[in-house]
């Protein structure tokens, strides 16, 4: 249980969030908007997320999952492991930035940019470059606020009946 | 890190900057001015301890920006 005291919510990063419910409300809105914009495939998100949860060791992210993505057995113990090798050129591509942006941004090259641009186009890269951002803000807060992890399987992410999960 | 823009502006006759760059994705970065600007300016955290700690952290992170 997180050492803030939580309000009644839905989830249990809600119960921690709606301590500032304008706040909390403005960052659903956005955070929804990355998965529901279109621009990033929804797996590509998904494989992401969860490598970046993996390298953070963060057991409430890594617990969460999308329903329209399914991911195998060696494909979770590949993502835990930082092994893509058996992924898609535009998912390693994806999962390279993803790799570097929690703790070495600083060393993402231009090609690894260009490689995600070829992709997803302009558009795509600067949606998948705020995704991942986002991703490492999710398991900070995650972490600092001591949140539980919950296993949630999600078919509208990052929501279970409009609360963040 | 590159010291260039990595993403062209996506608005005609300006630079590439954060919000020429981010405008690439109206809705989303719609969205997140929205959220950022509530932070700043509806926060009930003090506005010098939000500074200093946006100043502390962009030194951090080695962010010019």
């Amino acid at each position: 249980m997180s050492w803030i005291a939580t309000v009644d919510a839905g989830t249990p990063l809600e119960a921690v969030l709606n301590h500032r419910p304008d706040l909390a409300a403005r960052y659903r809105a956005f955070y929804r908007s990355i998965f529901t914009d279109g621009l990033v495939p929804r797996r590509t998100l998904e494989l992401c997320r969860l490598r970046i949860a993996a390298i953070h060791d963060c057991a409430a992210e890594a617990v969460v999952r999308d329903t329209a993505v399914s991911l195998g057995e060696a494909e979770l113990a590949a993502l835990q492991a930082g092994a893509c090798d058996g992924f898609s050129s535009a998912e390693r591509a994806a999962l390279a930035l993803a790799e570097l942006i929690p703790f070495a941004h600083h060393s993402i090259s231009d090609a690894q940019m260009a490689a995600v641009r070829d992709d997803l186009g302009d558009a795509g890269c600067v949606a998948l470059v705020t995704a991942l951002a986002f991703f490492d803000v999710s398991c900070r807060m995650r972490l600092t606020l001591d949140i539980d992890a919950e296993p949630a399987h999600l078919s509208n992410p990052p929501l279970r009946h409009g609360a963040l999960v | 890190m590159s010291t260039n823009p990595r993403v062209s502006s996506a608005i005609a006759d300006q630079p590439a900057s954060f919000a020429t760059v981010m405008s690439h994705t109206p809705n989303l970065i719609g969205k997140f001015f929205d959220l950022y600007a509530h932070f700043w300016q509806r926060g009930i955290v003090a506005d010098v301890l939000k500074e200093m700690t946006r100043l502390r952290n962009a030194r951090i992170t080695d962010c010019g920006y």
